[in-house]
């Protein structure tokens, strides 16, 4: 049946072609667009936990939706001790985070001020690399402020200018001390630098009354596919109701749930144009079936079952679509793999998508063997099922009316 | 027939918007005596804030003085740590003087909302930068004898930090008995809740103020007011910006 279906094939040349070429080019866009999505929703995810989310953090219930010093984590010691012993968590870092007003002598601007613990806070997010002048913390930098671009723009400083600072402390006491800018950094992310300053702990810790106490605890894993189970062990250790456990899943929600929105809409267009592809194989598979009645017919008399028949469409595309695919994989993945290691640059693109994460110029692919395979498995799939409405319209033909079929 | 019935559809037309033109005209009215109670010509008093929070109890004292809706001045005398902090509110924009860094700061609008130090009521409140007067339309909801309560929702124009603001005041002294605050999309934010009405000179006040927020339960702030005084001489030094530095001591 295999030979019959091979030299069906090299008979009819015409639809032969054109299923190689409608398999070839569908097989390599539907690649090279999961690829292309993946991976910039990859890089916005990647360059958002990079910048201050962790993958996992650990909160006060309550802190989040209402926030304030009575959802202060009061105990951290306790707890941090815990996360040393749990699997998977890499390095965690403790940050008292408070809204307060900062004051120039010409201007003023509320901002998120943040004591961190400077060498730790250098693993777990960018703002280190993010310097741009001046000079990043130091667990005895003092009153050293390190400070976002935009906010040095609002405030009209420049380094070494000072800064009043006024807020309330961890007790609700009245807080007020005066910064010295040490340092600007540059995310690219838009809100972030515009409303955020550093401080390191220590120092803050002693102007707001925080010792031992945290904002939120916030976690480093060694792989970011295991949050879940890591989450969980913690939430065991931990054993205590007041506390949230949250992965970037939940504290990125609404970049997460973008993203959701975007493959959505970018896997129906692509549905959409892989319909059409379905189509057009299956209706010239159609076409040319439609002209091989009355050889189906003879076949049919001397003794080929329906399943035979079954057999030879089956054998026929899937020479067709193998031949294609064959073609279309490596170079696809070649694409996908080149484009991942040297990603497009669209000069401009950052600035114009910042308000979505989108902190560089780069579009970079995601290259996943895994994930080719399964495009290629669609491609296969909606090639096989193409022969099902051809085969059902040789089976409505007793074998004599086949034979007379003109 | 018909022209008997227009008559009386007419009759009704004009009964209805009187009605709701002196409806309209009485909670206005209320409201500014309201406010005049709070104000006066001008008042100064000493205050004792109580804020509870986090199972813990904070109290501070402060000196206030002001001049009509436009001008006034604070400063804190009690804890020691805080003393001689000082706040001057000038034509709706706020100033605080704080001696710890000898820095004079101008409180920005967006931090209008803001709590006023650690408590429940807000940097706007001090300011009193949004009016009651001016800047909301009264509606009276209800009348219980001689208690009213009224709606205030914000002027079209107003800048105002509050959607709707709901008060019931006793028509005996012109006090407000109980606000309730509401944000923009409707939500209770706050209640003030008044006592202890005091007649001082021309004028009714509540020398005991509770303020919960909606949201944080188990913590309040009390205000209690004494050494009130409506009318009197207040320096105008009080109401300048070198005033902050200067009575700062």
């Amino acid at each position: 049946m295999f030979s019959l279906a091979l030299k069906n094939i090299l008979f009819y040349k015409g639809r032969s072609i054109t299923t190689v070429l409608l398999t070839f080019v569908s097989a390599m866009l539907f690649v090279v667009y999961v690829s292309m999505m993946d991976g910039s929703h990859k890089s916005m995810l990647e360059n958002s936990l990079k910048i201050y989310t962790g993958a996992i953090e650990i909160y006060k219930k309550e802190y989040r939706d209402v926030g304030g010093n009575e959802y202060l984590i009061k105990d951290v010691e306790k707890i941090t001790k815990k996360l040393e012993l749990i699997n998977g968590v890499k390095s965690y870092t403790t940050r008292y985070e408070t809204y307060g007003l900062l004051s120039s002598k010409e201007n003023s601007s509320a901002s998120m001020i943040a004591g961190v613990e400077a060498l730790k806070e250098s693993e777990h997010s960018s703002i280190q690399k993010a310097l741009v002048s001046g000079k990043y913390l130091s667990d005895l930098s003092g009153n050293c402020l390190y400070m976002g671009d935009g906010l040095v723009k609002k405030l009209k400083i420049s380094l070494n200018d000072e800064l009043a600072f006024v807020g309330a402390a961890s007790d609700d006491s009245f807080a007020a001390d005066i910064f010295k800018l040490c340092g600007i950094f540059k995310t690219g992310s838009f809100g972030f630098d515009s409303t955020s300053s550093f401080v390191s702990r220590d120092y803050f810790d002693a102007l707001m009354y925080a010792d031992n106490k945290a904002s939120y605890i916030n976690i480093k894993v060694d792989n970011l596919e295991d949050v879940e189970r890591i989450k969980a062990d913690i939430q065991k250790a931990l054993n205590d109701d007041t506390l949230e456990v949250l992965t970037w899943k939940t504290l990125m929600k609404t970049m997460v749930d973008a993203m959701e929105v975007d493959s959505i809409f970018g896997y129906i267009s692509l549905a959409l144009f892989l319909i059409v592809i379905f189509f057009v194989i299956m209706i010239y598979g159609f076409v040319n079936i439609s002209s091989r009645i009355k050889e189906f017919g003879v076949l049919e008399s001397i003794g080929l079952s329906n399943t035979n028949i079954l057999k030879l469409l089956f054998y026929e595309i899937f020479i067709l679509t193998s031949l294609a695919i064959l073609i279309a994989t490596p170079i696809a993945a070649s694409i996908t793999y080149y484009y991942t290691q040297n990603p497009i640059i669209i000069e401009g693109i950052s600035e114009m998508y910042k308000d979505y994460g989108i902190v560089s110029d780069e579009i970079p692919f995601d290259f996943n063997p895994f994930t080719i395979i399964w495009n290629i498995g669609v491609i296969y799939l909606l090639n096989l099922i193409s022969i099902i409405y051809p085969y059902l319209y040789i089976k409505s033909f007793s074998p004599i009316e086949a034979s007379h079929h003109v | 027939m018909n022209r008997i019935f227009l008559v009386l559809v007419f009759l009704l037309s004009i009964n209805l918007y009187a009605n709701e033109m002196a409806e309209g005209l009485r909670a206005e009215d209320i409201i500014k005596k309201l406010d005049e109670n709070m104000r006066g010509e001008n008042i100064s008093m000493t205050l004792s804030m109580k804020i509870v929070s986090q199972g813990h109890t904070r109290t501070m004292k402060m000196q206030s003085f002001s001049q009509g809706t436009k001008k006034s001045f604070t400063k804190i005398l009690y804890p020691p740590k805080d003393r001689g902090i000082t706040f001057l509110s000038l034509d709706n924009q706020m100033w605080q003087y704080i001696p710890k860094i000898e820095r004079t700061i101008k409180i920005p609008p967006s931090m209008m909302l803001q709590n006023w130090m650690g408590s429940d009521i807000t940097n706007d409140d001090m300011v009193k930068q949004s009016s009651i007067v001016e800047d909301y339309n009264p509606k009276i909801l209800e009348t219980k004898g001689r208690l009213v309560t009224i709606e205030l929702l914000p002027k079209e124009e107003a800048a105002v930090v509050w959607g709707k603001i709901i008060i019931n005041i006793d028509l005996d002294t012109y006090t407000s008995q109980k606000d309730v605050f509401y944000d923009e999309d409707g939500k209770e934010v706050r209640v003030f809740i008044y006592d202890k009405v005091q007649k001082i000179g021309n004028y009714y006040i509540p020398t005991l103020w509770r303020i919960e927020s909606s949201e944080k339960k188990n913590r309040y702030t009390e205000i209690l007011l004494e050494d009130v005084k409506y009318d009197t001489e207040i320096s105008d030094a009080y109401f300048k910006k070198s005033a902050l530095k200067r009575f700062s001591r």
